[in-house]
């Protein structure tokens, strides 16, 4: 009996966390307006729900594979694909982030650099490459 | 009556310079009778002085009792915004800002954006992540999966050139970006805010 409510509590524990963990995701995906922004970049906007489907399904099978330590065996050169689509996306985070804190916007006012404010996005652009690449080439191997 | 209406449209924005007269026909469109038109165009409205520093809000009221005054047998129509701004541009301004100053927004962008990633990238434990899904897809612990994780860094710039819809001057489609669109709001919020607290300020002045 006692058992029986242990295991009752801790899936209602499991399953309210996962709710909380995964309204969160989806709201902060959301707010930073990534999939409309993607479907408006290849005029998809009819294909919208098969994106949604896309996030949702990604996230379940990810943590499904995180936690059950589901080992695939592929050839390590499949990593440079994975690689690239996640960097992809913390890249869209990352623009979306600076575009909700109007650093751009208030930068090419106050500072009347309208004009060259192509050149600062790509400041912006190569400094998180370089960044990036800083950060796994040499500052975690030291 | 409808023979000798007016139609008067204010525009959004107008920029003069210093101490410049504005006229009637430069921050309206205005469509009225032949014989008046050129009168109405070249009614003056507004003298910028020292005291208006870069903007002047322009109420329609302010127009109307102007053209009501000149043209009391005219009948007016005020459609569109009920208020123009008027910047005004000294000539120092309007020369670009210099070489040195943008390089240093360059760089001060560069390397912040370059530490914020580090940043993130420890405060969300990617490192460990990637070594785990490195484990996950080929069954071999490896210290540095550097096979994804510098595609991953290249994808990152790629993103964020995705999402902003610019690889350098060439759009990747005719719609506007994210970042115009922000801009332009940016912008729309700025003119709404002036256009609330200028327009009082006048009026006060003139009471």
């Amino acid at each position: 009996m006692m058992q029986l409510f242990q295991f009752i509590i801790i899936i209602m524990i499991g399953l309210a966390g996962g709710l909380a963990v995964g309204s969160g995701m989806v709201a902060f995906i959301t707010v930073l307006d990534i999939i409309p922004r993607l479907s408006q970049l290849i005029k998809g906007y009819q294909y919208i729900t098969w994106f949604q489907r896309a996030l949702m399904i990604g996230a379940v099978s990810f943590t499904w594979f995180d936690f059950r330590g589901t080992v695939f065996h592929l050839p390590s050169f499949l990593t440079v694909i994975i690689g690239s689509f996640a960097g992809i996306f913390v890249g869209m985070l990352a623009g979306a982030l600076t575009e909700v804190l109007n650093v751009l916007p208030i930068l090419a006012k106050r500072l009347n650099m309208a004009h060259v404010i192509i050149i600062l996005l790509m400041a912006m652009v190569f400094g998180k490459i370089a960044g990036s690449l800083f950060h796994w080439l040499i500052y975690i191997p030291n | 009556m409808s023979q000798d209406a007016v139609y008067l449209r204010l525009r959004n924005r107008y920029f003069v310079n210093p101490n410049s007269k504005v006229l009637l026909g430069e921050i309206a469109q205005i469509i009225a009778p032949e014989q008046h038109e050129k009168a109405l165009k070249r009614l003056f409205i507004y003298q910028i002085n020292k005291e208006d520093e870069h903007l002047v809000v322009i109420d329609s009221m302010h127009i109307i009792k102007k053209l009501t005054e000149h043209f009391p047998q005219l009948h007016i129509e005020s459609i569109g915004s009920p208020q123009i701004i008027v910047e005004i541009i000294p000539s120092s301004t309007k020369k670009k800002p210099h070489a040195i100053a943008v390089a240093f927004v360059w760089i001060i962008l560069f390397v912040g954006s370059g530490l914020a990633i580090m940043n993130f990238h420890h405060d969300v434990s990617m490192e460990e992540v990637h070594k785990r899904i490195y484990y996950l897809i080929t069954g071999i612990h490896k210290k540095d999966p550097l096979i994804l994780q510098i595609p991953y860094s290249l994808g990152i710039g790629l993103g964020m050139i995705l999402f902003f819809n610019h690889v350098f001057k060439k759009k990747i489609n005719e719609e506007p970006s994210p970042l115009e669109v922000e801009m332009f709001l940016y912008q729309q919020n700025l003119d709404q805010y002036v256009v609330l607290n200028e327009n009082e300020q006048n009026r006060k002045k003139k009471q």
